[in-house]
């Protein structure tokens, strides 16, 4: 719960800052330690990162080092806002994660993925191809992933499209926080007008020339917003002389370092 | 030698209703010397209507009341079940028609944990099958039938337990000759009252040379069987190798939510007849019989055999919440065709001890892809493998989750594989997809599979779409040469 409530403690941490010069502290020589001094429960946003539970790698360190978590959420609800879901950018974000899950006993749960994941490039990603379950379910896609979710048995569910309450939303977030994993929700980006109850938002964008990712951080709950990154994929196959050279098979390690 | 016997007084009701808890008055009639009432539920009883009753009369005291004749088959196919479910408590189960079980548990009170905790168990089990049921626990069969029909009930705490021969005859002792089912008939009884004899225990202090003319041979030999001072072998029921339960239900019922209940049923039955034969199933086959024949079958499946009832009723309660019911639905039918045994070694034998270590370090939980399955339809939940071929659309295939292939796994290959290659546009000698495709510098050429007559032979480049979207795309080295997109590098 001490989640849940981090973005409305940060507003009141910056509040007081401003007004400050109207209240010396009786000891303190900065107004934002006399603050501290009077209140001694008043949160700083700065803390947090201690406080979060340690995150699952995403296999990009600029990234790690941008979120909160260290990485991805372990529990809870990402969105990640594409142009267009039917063209199934940013599987190859979350793959090194999923690698990464794939060691516990637990599935990988992919609802609607808009085409055929292709079995060959998430073997050599390092996804254990055992833990896949790929669900078609239309409709009931919601449902399908909250029980994913919720049943425990799922190290990530991952979602494409749909529309999306608020309500629906906030249930698969608190599904995705019941049965600790993280949920990657693939949306158009015309969705980042509208507020969300997803910890972390990115929106993601394509790098001109090369393999990899433009990414924003359009939300992090207990971090700022705002953040660009370039995030390049080690090894795909743009340059693809270089992946011939790699040894087949484990390939992983390249991309995930 | 310890009989538990199970009386089924209600059991001609209960077979033709969902119970006696329903509402509306409901009574089954017999042809003997006219047609008559035979059992009625609380809510006739309530109007007066009681067994013996002419059916006139009985229509006379109660306007609602329904009649339906009595289904001797349907009880008959009842008390199998009923005794397939009881193989749960032991191996040794016999059936004493028309109305009763006779369970020997002399092997089993240690398990359960004595007598009142043993009969405990099964006078919850039967009340939760829908079942009332008089119970009584003696050293001979005929012993614990006898008491069993006098009218104790587990609910109200007086099931009699009788532990040996002398607590036998002076449990007997008390009774009245009319209710012993000796089979006499009303002038026999009269004599014997004018001898002085109302009671067993006035008869058996009778000699038995006397007794023996005097009530025949027979009766004297069922007296001794009953005391226990002859032997009385009963067979016992050898369960069918496949499950097959059914039920009528009184009314038509056109919600299929509503249908739970008396499936629910039919679930606790199977379990018995699993758990008894340390197995359980991978398929359920259900058919809902409707008023005018038809059927809508459905079937449930599992992973891993299963038998606890709760898991099969979460999955049938999935699976119902997607049914559209075309016409209100008159019966149930449940056929199980397939009975695996349980590894005994197995967590999911006993899924209540140890729930935590069950997941560690082995195969993810099953339980999962049941529910989903249950209402998705088992194609829609598949997993993915490998196939050792260069052919991109024969390198993987859909299998089993959790299913191994073997293959190559390969970095130069896009996330997505569309199904089907999509034909591009060529202008100007270049694929065209909402603008002109950049392909890359490399190209591979995959020229194969003229062994099985689905040979390709193609050129694929990585290009970049208008947008920056990498696509996989090739050029057909047969035929015309038309340009086409398979991937998508996600």
């Amino acid at each position: 719960m001490s989640i849940l409530q981090s973005p409305q403690r940060l507003e009141a941490g910056e509040i007081p800052q401003g007004q400050s010069p109207s209240a010396p502290g009786p000891r303190s020589s900065t107004p934002i330690e006399s603050l501290l001094d009077r209140h001694p429960g008043l949160w700083r946003g700065r803390a947090v990162g201690s406080t979060l539970p340690a995150g699952v790698p995403t296999g990009f360190a600029a990234l790690d080092r941008e979120l909160p978590w260290g990485g991805w959420p372990p529990a809870g609800l990402i969105e990640l806002l594409v142009d267009d879901p039917g063209e199934g950018l940013g599987l190859g974000l979350v793959l090194p994660a999923l690698a990464n899950l794939g060691a516990a006993a637990r599935w990988l749960l992919l609802v609607d993925p808009p085409w055929h994941p292709f079995a060959p490039a998430l073997a050599a990603g390092g996804v254990v191809l055992e833990r896949l379950v790929v669900a078609r379910a239309g409709e009931a896609a919601a449902w399908a992933a909250e029980q994913g979710l919720r049943s425990g048995a799922c190290a990530a569910v991952l979602l494409w499209g749909g529309r999306w309450s608020a309500a629906a939303l906030r249930r698969l977030q608190l599904a995705a926080e019941t049965g600790g994993a993280p949920a990657f929700l693939f949306r158009d980006s015309a969705a980042a007008r509208h507020p969300s109850p997803a910890p972390l938002r990115l929106g993601l964008g394509t790098l001109p020339g090369e393999a990899g990712y433009r990414v924003k951080v359009i939300k992090q709950r207990g971090g700022r917003p705002g953040a660009l990154l370039n995030l390049a994929v080690p090894g795909d196959p743009v340059g693809r002389a270089s992946a011939r050279q790699r040894p087949l098979g484990r390939p992983h390690s390249s991309r995930s370092g | 030698m310890r009989w538990l016997a199970i009386h089924l007084p209600a059991l001609p009701l209960e077979v033709l209703g969902l119970g006696h808890a329903d509402q509306t008055p409901l009574a089954v009639s017999i042809s003997r010397r006219g047609e008559r009432i035979l059992r009625c539920n609380p809510a006739a009883a309530d109007c007066g209507v009681r067994p013996g009753l002419g059916v006139g009369a009985a229509r006379a005291l109660c306007a609602g009341l329904r009649i339906l004749p009595r289904r001797p088959g349907a009880e008959r196919e009842a008390l199998e079940r009923l005794a397939a479910w009881s193989l749960g408590f032991t191996p040794q189960v016999s059936l004493a028609p028309p109305r009763a079980l006779l369970l020997e548990v002399a092997g089993s009170l240690a398990l359960f944990g004595g007598p009142e905790s043993l009969i405990g168990r099964v006078g919850e089990g039967l009340a939760d099958l829908g079942y009332q049921a008089r119970l009584a626990l003696a050293p001979t069969p005929l012993g614990a039938l006898v008491l069993a029909r006098q009218g104790w009930s587990p609910v109200e705490g007086l099931c009699p337990l009788v532990p040996d021969g002398p607590a036998l005859r002076s449990a007997l002792g008390g009774l009245p000759l009319a209710g012993l089912g000796l089979g006499l008939g009303r002038r026999e009884l009269e004599d014997l009252t004018r001898l002085g004899l109302r009671r067993v225990q006035d008869l058996l202090r009778l000699p038995r040379q006397g007794l023996r003319e005097r009530l025949g041979p027979q009766r004297v030999d069922w007296l001794e069987r009953l005391l226990g001072e002859s032997p009385d072998p009963r067979p016992w029921y050898a369960p069918p190798p496949l499950y097959r339960g059914r039920i009528e239900l009184p009314g038509e019922i056109e919600l299929a939510e509503s249908l739970l209940f008396p499936c629910r049923r039919l679930l606790l039955e199977l379990a018995g007849l699993l758990m008894g034969r340390r197995a359980g199933a991978r398929r359920l086959d259900w058919r809902l019989v409707h008023g005018d024949h038809t059927e809508t079958p459905f079937s449930l499946g599992a992973v891993r055999p299963q038998w606890a009832p709760d898991l099969w009723l979460g999955l049938l309660r999935e699976r119902l919440g997607r049914l559209a019911l075309e016409a209100p639905v008159r019966e149930v039918r449940l056929a199980v065709t397939e009975i695996d045994s349980l590894d005994l070694g197995s967590p999911e034998v006993s899924p209540d001890l140890f729930p935590r270590l069950a997941g560690a370090g082995r195969a993810p939980d099953p339980a999962l892809l049941d529910r989903l399955r249950a209402r998705l339809g088992a194609e829609s939940v598949r997993g993915l493998a490998l196939i050792a071929d260069h052919r991109p659309e024969r390198a993987w295939r859909w299998c089993e989750p959790g299913e191994s292939g073997a293959g190559i796994p390969r970095a130069d290959r896009p996330l997505w594989l569309l199904p089907r290659p999509q034909p591009l546009e060529e202008r100007q000698g270049r694929p065209w997809l909402g603008g002109p495709l950049d392909l890359g510098q490399e190209r591979e050429r995959i020229d194969t599979g003229w062994w099985d007559g689905q040979e390709v032979a193609r050129d694929y480049f990585v290009a970049t779409g208008t947008r920056g979207a990498r696509l996989w795309i090739y050029r057909d080295l047969k035929g015309p040469r038309g340009w086409y997109l398979h991937g998508l590098f996600g």
